[in-house]
């Protein structure tokens, strides 16, 4: 094996909206929109920080030497989300980090970079783009990351690329105007296949030595739908272009489109087979991939399409993106103002969620000078036990009516974890008969508390069901 | 070893608030008209008050912090008054400092008062409010109803009794109370409400329904407590005294150590425990004629039962139907309502409870009086089950 991909893993949230119901409900309006499908629907409390760590976490199975976290849609723009993913995953303080923003292919680019410059990196990508209601982004983008780790015994390893830079304004967004300001398809369409995707692919290819027609699986970012049909067509690809597959499934999840539909194609594809990853934005990244073996976590990643739970009400889903502002009353001005000497002091043990063994092997969160073991009588140091990857129990447990959240309700409980630690926590993903003690969980990282008026957010880890329901045919 | 504060301390005078949505005055009028009834009750001048206790645990809603509100609304002339708070168990937690301070022998005659003006949120239920800057982090912020909620589900697990035979057992209880608060004038809910009803009531917090959970109200009480020696030589041949006050606050075992089941409050076994052997109580379901326990939400009167001793392990829901707790049973509880219809202001309540044992000690009770009531316990609650303050009182007569 030579350097190139080590392994793969993606991120879906659990809610899907089904395109037909948002058709049915804007039916009145005549308005353009993709009418087929399902689009991805973070609850509240996902951003890409925590899509990203969920998507990554799985991946670190041997040291890495820098961390790159790509979006367009991240939500501090002075504190690095990548920062943060460095304490949520526990990863030692000496990881180089980078967020990279602006493009669509900043995913794309920051792989091609640790892959050119043959460091052992995570590149995490993740998507939570704000739309406007009734705007063909609304429907067409999903929410969702993807993650790869490059490593010196890569399984599929990059053979050639190329890149072309060009700031083509297909659409845009600012801090001005952050939902996406899209210009007309047709002009898209035909200034990106010929001068921008047709090229890359070609030069590619060359760079590669083989011919398109090679390219066994594709994963290639469209900025307008159809692309891929004249891109194919002109190249003789007979490829499967798995970014269509995602977008019809889960919807555009921008920087880490191509990358997951990466996932998508790797898993398609046998040994010795030629991968195409197209990254589209201000340009355009062309990676061929040639397969060695089967690529760790690519499998696991086409199972993501299969789960998920229909939003049955359309102002839920209205509510989840933003789209709408329901008053939800006095309850909700409730604010939360974290202080950085707090953060600096148990920040990393808590979005970390790192508890503490006492002498006596029993482990709890969070830490503290007396244990909570009555066995115990003296102060003494805790050792770090980190509880964001065990299973736990629920103990007790709620559905809140009462309490504001921004989608109700709020389930809340004790929940035990086999290591003895016992934490009060929120609940996640709520199956259809609700939690009930006895239920089997693990963590998952979410936004804990966000303060809309000063603009911040802090993150822990909420309790969620061991598995997913399938979407099935709904 | 320690002889305890049984009969070392009187109740002399009391007063309550009429509790509800009390539009018409502040928590300063409030503590007024409570601190008022009482002064007329022990037949005493204001300046006979030598020390005070003010119990409010939410300073932020029309109270303030300190001792500063109750001095001035009271005017209470440079005395050492103290503000507590010890959340829902507030009111018995200012009691218990007055005892005291009283039995120690520091003041001959002290004063207790709690007080809440909860209707200045603008919303109903309690506030919302911050756990720390550090607990802030990583605790969830369930309401009140969300986290006495899920004593249910785990009795449910402890003693397989099924959720819908529990909660007719849980709707029984405010069935029990809104019977009772009719006869209290001073209760903020003062209507009777069908079984049927109750059940079918929307849902707050699974399996809490609306009748599932007390009222909140503004209110305040008091008490003025003296020696047994003073309050003879003021004329009262048999006062009323307090046999035990006892609190028990968690340490985190509930939350953070992994034995708790959820299905019961080891604090209020504890207070019990310690209070019943301060009263010289062996046997409480024969010895005690009343309770006035911390209703909050249904399931909690269920589950006191059985910290108390008064049920046995998992027979709470069949005494509960059986009658043993209604105001004909075998140990009346809450005869003034509760906190499910009298009300709950948080700071008063514990004084409340005191206040309508006090009475029917005294057969003041009116129609709710339970006939010769010789000794009644008070129990309150605050925090959430799996982090909790408990405080329990008992009281009787001296002979």
């Amino acid at each position: 094996m030579r350097f190139g991909i080590a392994a793969i893993g993606g991120y879906l949230p659990q809610l899907r909206l089904d395109r037909k119901v948002a058709a049915k409900e804007l039916a009145w309006a005549g308005l353009s929109m993709p009418r087929s499908g399902f689009r991805t629907v973070a609850d509240w409390d996902e951003d890409p920080v925590t899509m990203a760590a969920e998507a990554v976490r799985n991946l670190i199975t041997a040291p890495v030497t820098a961390l790159r976290f790509a979006s367009t849609s991240a939500f501090f723009t002075d504190r690095a989300q990548a920062a943060l993913l460095v304490d949520a995953l526990a990863l030692t303080s000496a990881t180089r980090t980078s967020d990279l923003a602006g493009s669509r292919r900043a995913g794309t680019s920051a792989l091609l970079d640790a892959l050119l410059g043959r460091t052992a990196e995570l590149i995490v990508a993740a998507e939570k783009r704000q739309t406007q209601a009734g705007s063909t982004a609304q429907f067409a983008y999903g929410d969702g990351a993807a993650a790869l780790r490059t490593a010196e015994d890569g399984a599929a390893h990059l053979v050639g690329h190329a890149c072309i830079t060009r700031d083509l304004v297909d659409r845009y967004a600012s801090r001005e105007h952050p939902t996406p300001y899209a210009y007309e398809e047709r002009f898209v369409r035909d200034i990106a296949v010929p001068e921008l995707l047709i090229p890359a692919i070609r030069d590619a290819c060359a760079a590669a030595g083989i011919a398109p027609s090679q390219i066994a699986q594709a994963a290639c970012a469209e900025p307008v739908g159809n692309c891929w049909k004249g891109v194919a067509k002109a190249l003789k690809i007979a490829a499967p272009n798995h970014c269509e597959t995602l977008s019809d499934q889960a919807g555009d999840l921008g920087a880490a489109h191509a990358l997951f539909a990466f996932g998508l194609a790797l898993a398609a594809a046998k040994t010795g087979d030629h991968v195409l990853l197209v990254g589209f934005g201000s340009g355009v990244d062309a990676l061929i991939f040639e397969v060695s073996t089967a690529v760790p976590g690519a499998a696991e990643m086409a199972d993501l399409l299969a789960e998920g739970e229909r939003i049955r009400d359309f102002t839920r889903f209205l509510n989840l993106t933003g789209a709408i502002g329901l008053d939800w009353g006095m309850r909700a001005e409730f604010e939360q103002k974290a202080q950085a000497t707090v953060l600096d002091r148990v920040g990393r043990d808590t979005i970390g969620f790192i508890g503490g063994r006492d002498s006596a092997g029993n482990v709890q969160f969070p830490k503290s000078a007396y244990p909570v073991n009555p066995a115990l009588q003296e102060v003494e140091q805790l050792a770090d036990v980190r509880l964001a990857d065990e299973e736990a129990t629920i103990v007790t447990v709620t559905a809140d009516r009462l309490n504001f959240s921004p989608d109700p309700p709020f389930d809340f409980g004790l929940v035990q974890f086999d290591n003895g630690a016992r934490v009060l926590m929120e609940m996640v993903n709520r199956p259809a008969s609700g939690f009930a003690v006895g239920d089997r969980v693990r963590m998952r990282l979410r936004i804990k508390s966000q303060n809309p008026r000063l603009g911040f957010r802090t993150y822990f880890w909420k309790a969620a069901p061991l598995s997913r329901p399938l979407l099935g045919e709904g | 070893m320690a002889s305890g504060i049984k009969d070392k301390v009187a109740i002399i005078g009391m007063g309550c608030t009429r509790f509800g949505e009390r539009w018409d005055v502040g928590a300063d009028g409030l503590m007024v008209e409570a601190f008022t009834e009482a002064l007329a009750d022990a037949g005493i001048e204001r300046s006979r008050i030598e020390a005070a206790w003010v119990g409010n645990a939410l300073d932020d809603i029309n109270v303030g912090n300190s001792a500063l509100p109750a001095a001035h609304a009271l005017r209470l002339n440079r005395i050492p008054v103290t503000r507590v708070e010890n959340m829902c168990a507030t009111g018995t937690e200012a009691l218990r400092g007055a005892a005291y301070a009283v039995a120690s022998g520091a003041v001959d005659i002290a004063l207790a008062i709690g007080v809440e003006k909860l209707k200045d949120t603008g919303y109903g239920g309690l506030p919302l409010r911050t756990k720390g800057v550090q607990n802030d982090l990583w605790m969830p912020y369930g309401s009140a109803p969300g986290t006495f909620a899920q004593l249910a589900g785990a009795y449910s697990a402890r003693h397989g009794i099924g959720p819908a035979d529990l909660k007719r057992a849980m709707a029984h209880v405010s069935w029990k109370s809104h019977q009772n608060g009719v006869h209290s004038p001073k209760a903020h809910l003062r209507n009777v409400v069908d079984i049927e009803k109750i059940l079918a009531a929307p849902m707050i917090a699974d399996p809490l329904g609306i009748f599932d959970c007390c009222g909140v109200s503004d209110g305040a009480a008091c008490a003025i407590v003296t020696t047994p020696e003073i309050a003879r030589a003021m004329g009262r041949a048999n006062p009323v005294t307090i046999k035990a006050v006892q609190l028990s606050a968690s340490n985190g075992w509930e939350m953070q150590f992994g034995e708790w089941d959820g299905a019961s409050v080891p604090n209020t076994q504890a207070a019990a425990a310690r209070a019943y052997a301060e009263a010289g109580i062996r046997d409480p379901r024969a010895e005690l004629d009343i309770t006035e326990v911390h209703d909050c939400f249904s399931i909690t009167e269920l589950v006191i039962m059985e910290d108390l001793g008064l049920s046995d392990p998992g027979r709470a829901p069949a005494d509960i139907l059986d009658g043993r707790y209604d105001k004909d049973g075998a140990i009346p509880c809450q005869l003034d309502g509760g906190l499910k219809c009298f009300g709950h202001p948080v700071g008063a309540s514990g004084l409340r409870m005191a206040y309508e044992v006090y009475n029917q000690l005294q057969d003041r009770a009116g129609a709710r009086q339970r006939g010769k009531v010789d000794l009644g316990l008070t129990h309150n609650l605050g925090g959430s089950p799996f982090n909790s303050v408990a405080a329990v009182a008992i009281l009787g007569r001296l002979d």
